[in-house]
Formats: C-alpha cells, sequence, structure tokens
C-alpha cells in the first residue's frame, strides 16, 4: 500500500510544483500577482471548478465520463435563481437545486449501468435535453436581481478568509480521506481498474457507478449555487462549455480516463491551475484570446509527457498495485 | 436485395420515410422537393464529418475535435484571402490541409503514445479553436463580425446550383461515395474494421495499427476542412466560432447510423441517413413552429433512445433490466 501512496502522491506533487511554478514565474514577471489579495482571488474563482473536478473525479473513477454537469450546473443555477428571487428561502433553493442534480445525475446512473448506453453518449444526451429545459423553464431570459442575502454568503469571511473556500478546501480534504482510506471509498477506484475484478471480489459494481453519477450530479448543482451566489445572476449560456475544461483539469491533475487512477486532490489542483489560466494572462499582459489556446496545448503537452515519462514505472506500480490491492483485501475480510 | 441492407439501415430509413410524412401532414411545405435539397445546406457540414468521424469509431477512438478545427479554417481560408490577398481558391486548399494537419497531430499522439483519444482530441478542441482565435486577435479584425467580403465565386460554392440540384448535396454525395468506397471496397477499410475489433490481432497479422489509425484522424482531419470552407463559403464569412456546437450532432449521425462506439462495427451508409434524419427533424419541427433553441431536446432524446434500444432484442433485454432494477441489486 505504501508504494501506491507513494505513486499517487508522486503525481499530485508534481502537478503542485506545477502549479507553484506557475505562480512563481509569473509572481517574478508581475509581483502584483503573488500578492496575498490576488491569490485570494484565485482560490475564490477556482472553488466553482474545484466543485465540479472533485464530482467528476468520482465518475472517472470508475471508468466513465459525465459530461452533463454544464447543463445540471445552468439548471439548478437558474431553478434555485428563480426561486429565490420570487421570495422563496435560501434552505429551500439549496434542497431544490441539489435534487435536480441527484436526479439527473441518477438518470445518467441507470441509463449506463442499466441500459448499458456508453456514459459518454449518455450524458452528451442528456446535456442536451437539460440545456433545452433550462431554457424552456427561464424562457431564455435571465435570471436577475437574486436577493443580497444569498449573494452576501460569497462575500463572508472569517480571519480573512473566505468562508466558501475554508468549506470546499476541508471538503475535499476529507473526500481524500474517504476515497483512499476507506474501504467503500476505495472501490471506486477498483471498478475502474479492473471491473470484473470488481465483480468477484464481491463489489456491487452498477450501484457503486450509479452513485458516482449522482455524486458527480450534486457537486454539478452546489457548483450552480456557487456560480449564482458569485455572479449575482444566471445567464441562458452558465456552464456552458465548462464540463470540458473540468475534465482538462481532473486530467491534469492525474485522474485517468481510463479509471482507476487519480485523487480529488490532484483534480483540484488541476482546477487551479484551469482557473489560473484566466489571470495569469492578465497578470502577462496577455491577450484574453490566447487562453483556449494555452489551455489546449498545456493539456495535450502534460498529459503525453506524463505518459512518456512515466508508462514503464505505471506498468510496473500498476502490477505491484494489483497485487498488494489482493493481499489488503484479505486481510480485511 | 433487401437481405444484403443491413437490418439497422432499413430501420433509418423507415425512420426516414414516416418523418416525412408526418412532417408533411403537420405542414405540406415540407413536401416541397426544394425546400428539402436546400436544407442539406444546413447540415452537410455536420455529415461530412460524421463520415470520417465513422471511420475513427470504427477504429475504437474518438474525434471531438472536428467542431473546431471548422473554426480554424475558416479563419485561414479568411485571413489568407481577404486579409493577406492570396488567391481564393489557393487559400481553401491550404486551409483544408491546415484541417488535416490538425488530424495529423491528433493521430500521431493517439496512436504513437496510446493516450485516450478522448484526452488528445479534447486538447485539441480546445488548441484548435484556440489559434483560431489568436488568429482573428492577431489580424485585428472582429471577433463577432468576422472576416467577409469573399468573391462570388467562392460564395457559388455552397450556395450555386447544377441543373437545380444544390452544390451541397452534390457536395454531399461525392463525399459520401469516397467515404463508402474507402471504407467498403478497399483493403484499406477493412484494416480499419479489423483494428477495430481488436488491435492486438490486428497488428500480429501484419497490419500497421497505428499508420491504419493515424490515417483516419487525418481523414476527419481533413473532412473537417472541407466542411469549413462550404461554412465560410455558405455563410459568406469566416469566423472562429463556427462550428462550436457540432460536436453533440456529429457524434448524433454516426451513433445513429449504427456505428458502435466501442469500435469495430458500422458503416457510412448509416451515418449518412442518420444525418439526413438529423437535418430534416430540425427542418420539420421549425416548420411546425417550434422554436430554434427547442430543437436540441429532440435530437438529445433521439441519441439515448437510438444507443439505448438499438436493435429488436436488445429493446426487450433492456426494458426488462430497467424494470427489475431492484431484483437486480441483491443479485449484484
Amino acid at each position: 500500500m505504501s508504494k501506491v501512496k507513494g505513486m499517487t502522491k508522486h503525481r499530485e506533487f508534481r502537478t503542485l510544483v506545477f502549479l507553484v511554478l506557475l505562480f512563481a514565474i509569473v509572481g517574478l514577471i508581475n509581483s502584483d500577482f503573488i500578492s496575498s489579495g490576488n491569490i485570494h482571488n484565485a482560490a475564490k474563482n477556482s472553488l466553482l471548478y474545484i466543485v465540479l473536478a472533485v464530482g467528476m473525479t468520482f465518475v472517472l473513477l470508475t471508468g466513465e465520463i459525465d459530461i452533463s454537469i454544464g447543463a445540471v450546473l445552468g439548471l439548478s443555477a437558474s431553478v434555485s435563481g428563480v426561486i429565490l428571487r420570487d421570495g422563496g428561502s435560501v434552505f429551500l433553493a439549496v434542497v431544490i437545486a441539489i435534487t435536480i442534480g441527484a436526479v439527473i445525475g441518477l438518470i445518467n446512473g441507470l441509463g449506463v449501468t442499466k441500459l448499458k448506453i456508453s456514459s459518454f453518449i449518455m450524458t452528451l444526451g442528456m446535456l442536451e435535453i437539460f440545456r433545452v429545459t433550462q431554457v424552456i423553464f427561464t424562457n431564455g431570459k435571465w435570471v436577475e436581481n437574486l436577493p443580497d442575502n444569498f449573494k452576501h454568503i460569497s462575500q463572508m469571511n472569517v480571519f480573512g478568509i473566505n468562508i466558501l473556500t475554508i468549506i470546499i478546501i476541508l471538503a475535499v480534504i476529507l473526500v481524500h480521506f474517504y476515497l483512499s482510506n476507506s474501504k467503500k471509498g476505495r472501490y471506486f477506484a477498483a471498478i475502474g481498474d479492473n471491473e470484473d475484478g470488481a465483480v468477484l471480489i464481491g463489489i456491487p459494481v452498477n450501484r457503486y457507478k450509479v452513485i458516482a453519477f449522482v455524486i458527480s450530479g450534486v457537486s454539478a448543482s452546489i457548483a450552480g449555487l456557487i456560480f449564482a451566489s458569485q455572479i449575482g445572476f444566471i445567464s441562458t449560456t452558465a456552464g456552458l462549455g465548462i464540463e470540458m475544461i473540468v475534465i482538462a483539469a481532473a486530467v491534469l491533475g492525474g485522474v485517468s480516463l481510463s479509471g482507476g487512477i487519480g485523487s480529488v486532490i490532484g483534480a483540484s489542483i488541476g482546477a487551479i491551475i484551469m482557473s489560473s489560466i484566466n489571470s495569469v494572462l492578465v497578470f502577462l499582459k496577455v491577450p484574453a484570446f490566447w487562453n483556449s489556446a494555452i489551455s489546449g496545448s498545456l493539456l495535450i503537452i502534460i498529459v503525453v509527457a506524463d505518459v512518456l515519462i512515466a508508462r514503464r514505472a505505471n506498468n510496473r506500480t500498476r502490477r505491484d498495485r494489483l497485487n498488494t490491492r489482493i493481499l489488503n483485501y484479505k486481510e480485511e475480510v | 436485395m433487401l437481405k444484403k441492407i443491413p437490418k439497422w439501415n432499413l430501420v433509418l430509413l423507415t425512420t426516414l420515410l414516416a418523418e416525412i410524412i408526418i412532417f408533411g401532414l403537420i405542414n405540406p411545405r415540407f413536401w416541397n422537393i426544394k425546400i428539402l435539397l436546400n436544407s442539406f445546406n444546413d447540415f452537410v457540414g455536420i455529415a461530412i464529418i460524421a463520415f470520417f468521424v465513422t471511420f475513427v469509431i470504427i477504429t475504437g477512438g474518438i474525434d471531438i475535435s472536428g467542431g473546431s478545427i471548422i473554426g480554424l479554417t475558416s479563419v485561414v481560408t479568411g485571413l489568407l484571402s481577404q486579409v493577406y490577398g492570396m488567391n481564393m481558391w489557393g487559400a481553401a486548399l491550404l486551409a483544408v490541409l491546415a484541417g488535416g494537419l490538425c488530424g495529423l497531430l491528433n493521430g500521431v499522439l493517439i496512436a504513437y503514445t496510446r493516450v485516450q483519444a478522448m484526452v488528445i482530441t479534447l486538447g485539441g478542441m480546445l488548441l484548435y479553436s484556440g489559434i483560431a482565435l489568436v488568429l482573428v486577435g492577431m489580424s485585428g479584425a472582429s471577433t463577432y463580425e468576422g472576416i467577409s467580403g469573399f468573391s462570388q465565386g467562392f460564395i457559388n460554392l455552397a450556395n450555386g446550383k447544377i441543373w437545380s440540384i444544390p452544390h451541397s448535396v452534390i457536395i454531399f454525395v461525392v463525399m459520401l461515395l469516397i467515404a463508402y468506397v474507402l471504407l467498403h471496397w478497399t483493403r484499406y477499410g477493412r484494416y480499419i474494421y479489423l483494428t477495430g475489433i481488436n488491435q492486438n490481432s490486428a497488428e500480429y497479422s501484419g497490419i500497421n495499427t497505428r499508420k491504419i489509425i493515424t490515417s483516419t484522424y487525418v481523414l476527419s482531419g481533413l473532412s473537417a476542412g472541407i466542411a469549413g470552407i462550404i461554412l465560410t463559403s455558405y455563410l459568406g464569412s469566416s469566423r472562429a466560432d463556427f462550428g462550436a456546437e457540432y460536436l453533440m450532432p456529429i457524434l448524433t449521425a454516426v451513433v445513429l447510423g449504427g456505428t458502435l462506439i466501442t469500435g469495430g462495427k458500422g458503416g457510412v451508409v448509416g451515418t449518412a441517413l442518420a444525418s439526413i434524419i438529423i437535418g430534416f427533424l430540425k427542418l420539420g419541427l421549425q416548420m411546425g413552429g417550434v422554436q430554434t433553441q427547442y430543437i436540441g431536446l429532440a435530437t438529445g432524446m433521439l441519441l439515448i433512445i437510438s444507443v439505448a434500444f438499438m436493435g429488436g432484442q436488445k429493446f426487450k433485454v433492456n426494458v426488462r433490466r430497467l424494470l427489475n432494477f431492484k431484483k437486480d441489486r441483491e443479485v449484484i
């Protein structure tokens, strides 16, 4: 087990080093970039992506993919936004948003496990359907005039640090321990690593896949709430294309698209990198139209380089990892 | 004769006929052959890319960068011909080659590093649309208005007619023929299927699967380039965000056309029929008074339902599985 931890830590460590280097280099060129105010801002801006990336990691670990998160984000943000605007309580808005995310996640999960639809196709279809649902629900108009007490939630500070940032960082750490140290949490990676093997050792594969999709849906709706609270209005294109950025963030953070490998901490670091590119460009005085090209080439370069460097090592550790997993399983039973 | 046609293609053909009849009953103008043929303009780009994405998916990969390559070729054409004053057709040719180059980059990275196709083409999608934006930004042209002022000859490429058949229909048929011959009549086509069925055994039987895989992405990139030229000509301007919303329709056409997303099975005729079905569905809904922004609902459902219930036997099994959810859980 120590080797497994060593390896995952290694990959997260590499991503973290990249993030620190990014901040250091940009800080050298423009020292305003590493001011506490800017780092605070960078953390606040990446919250949305972190929450989405954590949910996505659950699904990716089981070897599936969830493209529908952008639509879940948009729909739950608009529905809760309309409730808040029309004088509903914050509690009601949050409950309904989370219900929407959970239901869409459940449909995705059932489609993938029961109807055996490839998750890419299933969630792509759902993305389209719920984007349109959002447009129908809002009549194609923006949801504006959210109450101040709701917008205030994302502005609250404790000891000068944003309260949402603290909650989410703590949550990510808790989720990390659940996924890496608890028996049930490790099921997600086990399923993605070897589905047939997972069935053989008695893991309820389909149930955990459905759970993963529900978690992804719920975190997308939480992201929707954060979005509504931070921005203060919801446009009809809220969350458009965000799914690809989140997948890219998770992959940057070392989460494998074929399942079984990755951690939520890595995915969060990836999310911070993806969301910082914007402000990096601002501080380097590079025009904003470079954003997409730089994100894309970063993704390709990092992933390809990592594969080329680590392929041989990966094969060996993978074999070791499988062995240790079997041994551990025996010990626990 | 009928036995030779794959079962799924018959299903698609029936769907298409049913669609034409139903929409015609709702709005008789739908039966106007001129309107139907002209509507090819709206989906010929999607169809052309879908033909060659079919190749990619048969080998077991996926290409989601096609839509971005459209934007890139459109911008390259506009820049070369309008801003740098190159010959129109030379510019168009270079732009298509640029599309092929994007495909080559995808293909080489996927085949030779064996990184998942989804990751590479996702990066490619961001990169190519990003390069298009950078080119527009550096040239100083407005992102929203795009580059316009193309010669009439170029505009005619998509908007012209031969014997009252729109050019887009002819391009559709020609590209379908090329794809059909490549995939179903040549040894290269057979290799594509073999690679998709089992890459390892294909490799052992002496097929250079890496070259085959790379070539399918190059074809897909080239076809996206051609689609970009046609779209630029059709709309009379070049913009970086052309094709941005094409990802979903392209994959819908391929998958609805009966190509297995896991590779090894499929064909371009199915893709062609499916893209016509989707195109006519949009046209019919629009003529039936449904607003454009709601049409995604229909295509999204079409995608999921067609994949879930493809083929007769699987439908029953799936429904049974869905009904027995609780029992199933205990068994697992």
